[in-house]
């Protein structure tokens, strides 16, 4: 197992280095003027000023050039500066991944607690108002668009009922905790904080919900329906033979076979909304990687575009890892070479 | 009953997570003043930022030599204690306050000059208000002179802008900064500033926030708060929720619908007159069908009314030529009506029939214009006197890349001023050779669109002031509208929507929102 984990992690970087010359090369072919985002429109007719921008950002160099110059910064660790902010892109990053992750977590555990509690509610009492009432919640996750959910959610929450505070991962006034790993959570509880660390869970608790509600609807539905199949075979009939009552042959017996693709969805569901939580992060003012990467894409700012690829390539790679790890652990038939 | 323990559980787990927030945190007796907008900032380095955030930021942070009265008109000292100008308006003087930056080393003309050169020398976005600088010479410790190339009278004007904000030469220079083209020192500004304002830049996050800090050393009357946020919330909606709820003072960009929705009784909201305007552009250079009076006919068949409700819902003005309601020389000039019988006759004189086009235009929503609604309605005009308008929705970056490369005879696109003068619209729009709308819409064939007249104008304007420079601008703002490649569709009225106990909000022409004037009742 340990060769394999090793095996496979060597080979990221040679993907990552596969991922980025595609995504370098394919976003100089998009058609866009990369200087969108440095030359404001009124100056673009200035030659002058649109010649001394190219040469400060190495856009005047033929793209084979470019394209080494990129690599060879990348091996050592450099992304580029970014057009929009004229910062770092890594530095871009590691401030938004966090929230992101911060995010994303919250919402997987959310998302996992309740598909996996309506998932066996639901197959518990299959053709009953407690499963139709589940399906319903369920179906709502997966097909309320989260700009729609989350306005409607924050309207009724925050602004009527004042009972969730508004967007953004802590209120304006309030400063962060010091930066130790870029988690609210954990900096307020590092520094001591503990009325901070509560603002800073309630302010994660809407967007995590809305966002983990799209994730509920998935797991609920895979989960119910893994169930529903594993209790009507050979090993749920033998069990209830030997008496054990229904809540057992569920919970014991058919509940760690539908854990197997409950896994692959929640790796995949994982590295997607690392990127993907770009409608929960706009609707709650959440400073994380989805954002930055659709202002790259719509500014073609290029560097920025090759980073959030890279940080994109990298969540997907990890999370197959896991999945791949955890398949294992869960079903024993299966080996890992 | 077990199984139903962990639903249970699951909502006590949401309703507690919940209530660990009680009310939101009160905007009342804060000192800290948070404002609600799209960041939106290319830089914080005033010889590169080109931006609206940046507008008020600089005018909080650096100071600039004159500034502009709250009549949005009237120039006022500001570093500058007083000024004298030559008579041809090529030799500007300026004698200096006793002021300090905020590390309380004194404001210098050799500060003054560091700056000018710099903003003139890095080449990068507002390097334009610079063209025609000939020399920023330090006389004395607190007398600037500088000298023009040509007559300019509205270079006074022109040092009114954020960006010639003065920076504390020393102390950006002990970062690395020069004022050359080679200073690479931007990144620096991300993260300090060096004015000499009341406030000092205290944390920058893009797309996230801005905090600025009271400048305790300020040598003028302090502000009103200790600290300003700029939070990043980005749309109308969201905007006047969190103003609602408190978490926001001021929401600087609610469109006039959103604050109709607005109930709370706390929330001010003030709709007046913007110098921000949207405009249909030609480009006879792509389509030479469109001829000086085929452009008239054109600029004819648009409802200007109905353009206002359909798109801003009445909460906009007309505006006749590319230069702002309410700037020198537009008193007197009469926005276009829609005239479709003249517009259909116009184009049958030029021979044109079974007119089809196709419209470029960024896929954007500016000053709480949509330009997909506004071009569906230009679309809808056109076609009443039998021209067909293909519309082509287009991202900026893409807009940009075939706007160079001339492939669609119409756009349309926004414009806010840079600070209080007509010259800067003469100076962009005119179709004067070798300035930008005459080459875009000329490209390879400038006499299709310049106009020789409008040269002799805008050196005579640059070499008047007062009534008759206005007399003169007027005479320009006409042969603009009389060229009709630039044709004003709306200009969109601002909302100013903050809470009732903030007083001191108001719209400037140069600086957008002056924040050392706000204070909290």
């Amino acid at each position: 197992m340990l060769a394999y984990i090793l095996r496979r992690l060597i080979s990221i970087p040679f993907l990552l280095l596969g991922v980025a010359s595609v995504s370098f090369l394919l976003s100089q072919m998009t058609k866009g003027d990369p200087l969108a985002a440095l030359v404001p429109e009124r100056m673009m007719s200035n030659p002058e000023i649109v010649a001394a921008v190219k040469a400060e950002w190495g856009l005047d160099q033929p793209l084979p050039i470019r394209y080494v110059r990129y690599l060879g910064n990348l091996l050592q660790g450099d992304m580029g500066t970014s057009f929009s902010t004229r910062r770092p892109v890594a530095l871009d990053i590691a401030e938004r991944l966090p929230a992101t992750l911060e995010l994303v977590i919250a919402a997987m555990i959310i998302g996992t607690f309740m598909g996996l509690a309506l998932g066996l509610l639901s197959a518990r009492f299959r053709g009953t108002i407690v499963d139709s009432v589940a399906r319903i919640f369920a179906l709502l996750g997966s097909s309320l668009p989260v700009f729609w959910s989350g306005l409607i959610l924050l309207y009724v929450l925050s602004v009527q009922l004042r009972i969730v505070p508004g967007t953004g991962r802590l209120p304006p006034r309030v400063q962060p905790p010091p930066d130790v790993t870029g988690f609210y959570t954990i900096d307020a509880l590092l520094a001591g904080n503990f009325p901070l660390f509560l603002q800073v869970l309630s302010h994660l608790a809407l967007p995590a919900f809305v966002l983990g509600w799209a994730v509920t609807g998935i797991i609920t539905r895979l989960v119910r329906s893994s169930l529903v199949e594993g209790l009507s075979l050979d090993y749920a009939r033998t069990a209830r033979a030997k008496g054990a009552p229904e809540r057992i042959v569920l919970i014991r017996h058919a509940l760690p076979n539908a854990m197997i693709p409950l896994l692959t969805i929640l790796g995949f569901t994982f590295a997607y909304l690392i990127t993907g939580a770009v409608l929960t992060e706009a609707i709650f003012s959440w400073p994380g990687i989805g954002s930055y990467a659709v202002r790259a894409a719509a500014s073609l700012d290029y560097p920025a575009i090759g980073g959030v690829t890279i940080v994109g390539a990298v969540a997907f790679l990890l999370a197959n890892l896991v999945t791949d790890i955890a398949y294992a652990w869960a079903n024993p038939r299966i080996k890992v070479h | 009953m077990k199984h139903f323990k962990l639903k249970t559980g699951l909502a006590a787990a949401f309703v507690a997570s919940t209530a660990l927030v009680g009310q939101p945190a009160s905007a009342q007796d804060s000192d800290t003043l948070v404002i609600a907008r799209t960041l939106a900032v290319n830089s914080l380095d005033p010889s590169r930022a080109f931006c609206d955030t940046c507008q008020f930021y600089l005018t909080a942070v650096y100071e600039t030599l004159v500034t502009l009265a709250p009549d949005n008109q009237s120039l006022v000292p500001n570093l500058a204690e007083s000024w004298e100008v030559n008579d041809d308006f090529t030799e500007f003087t300026f004698k200096l306050k006793d002021a300090t930056f905020a590390d309380g080393s004194p404001v210098e003309a050799s500060d003054v000059a560091w700056t000018f050169n710099r903003l003139k020398n890095v080449q990068a976005s507002p390097s334009f208000l610079m063209e025609g600088l000939v020399s920023a010479e330090a006389v004395d410790a607190k007398t600037i002179k500088f000298t023009v190339e040509a007559p300019n009278s509205e270079f006074l004007n022109k040092v009114s802008a954020p960006y010639t904000g003065i920076i504390n030469a020393e102390a950006a220079m002990a970062a690395g900064a020069t004022d050359t083209a080679e200073d690479n020192a931007e990144s620096w500004f991300l993260s300090n500033s060096a004015g000499s304002g009341p406030f000092t830049l205290e944390s920058f996050s893009p797309d996230a926030e801005l905090r600025l800090a009271k400048n305790d050393a300020y040598w003028g009357e302090a502000p009103g708060f200790n600290e300003v946020v700029v939070t990043e919330i980005k749309d109308a909606v969201s905007q006047a929720q969190a103003l609602e709820t408190g978490q926001v003072d001021i929401a600087m960009q609610i469109d006039p619908d959103t604050a109709n929705s607005i109930r709370s009784p706390e929330i001010v909201t003030e709709v007046i007159p913007s110098y921000n305007f949207t405009y249909v552009g030609f480009i006879p250079a792509v389509d030479e069908v469109l001829t000086k009076e085929v452009r008239q006919a054109l600029a004819l068949a648009i409802d200007y009314e109905g353009m206002i409700d359909f798109t801003v819902g009445g909460n906009g003005v007309k505006q006749a030529a590319p230069i702002p309601n309410g700037f020198p020389g537009t008193a007197d000039l009469t926005p276009r009506s829609q005239d479709v019988e003249k517009a259909k006759q116009m184009l049958a004189d030029a021979g044109v029939s079974d007119l089809k086009m196709v419209a470029g235009y960024p896929n954007d929503n500016a000053y709480g214009v949509d330009f997909n609604i506004m071009m569906q309605k230009v679309q809808q005009d056109f076609s009443n006197v039998g021209v067909e308008l293909e519309l082509k929705p287009l991202t900026w970056a893409v807009w940009r890349d075939e706007l160079g490369s001339g492939e669609w005879p119409v756009t349309a696109i926004y414009y806010a001023p840079d600070y209080y003068g007509s010259g800067q619209y003469v100076a962009y729009f005119s179709m004067i050779e070798g300035y930008p709308w005459a080459g875009r819409a000329g490209r390879d064939k400038p006499e299709l669109v310049v106009n020789p007249k409008e040269a002799e104008l805008y050196a005579k304007a640059l070499a008047a002031s007062g009534e008759e420079a206005d007399a003169v601008y007027a005479e320009l703002g006409q042969e603009m509208m009389d060229d009709a490649i630039i044709i004003p569709l709306v200009s969109p009225n601002l909302v100013l929507a903050y809470r009732d106990d903030i007083e001191g909000v108001r719209y400037s022409a140069c600086c957008n929102l002056p924040l050392s004037e706000i204070t909290r009742k």
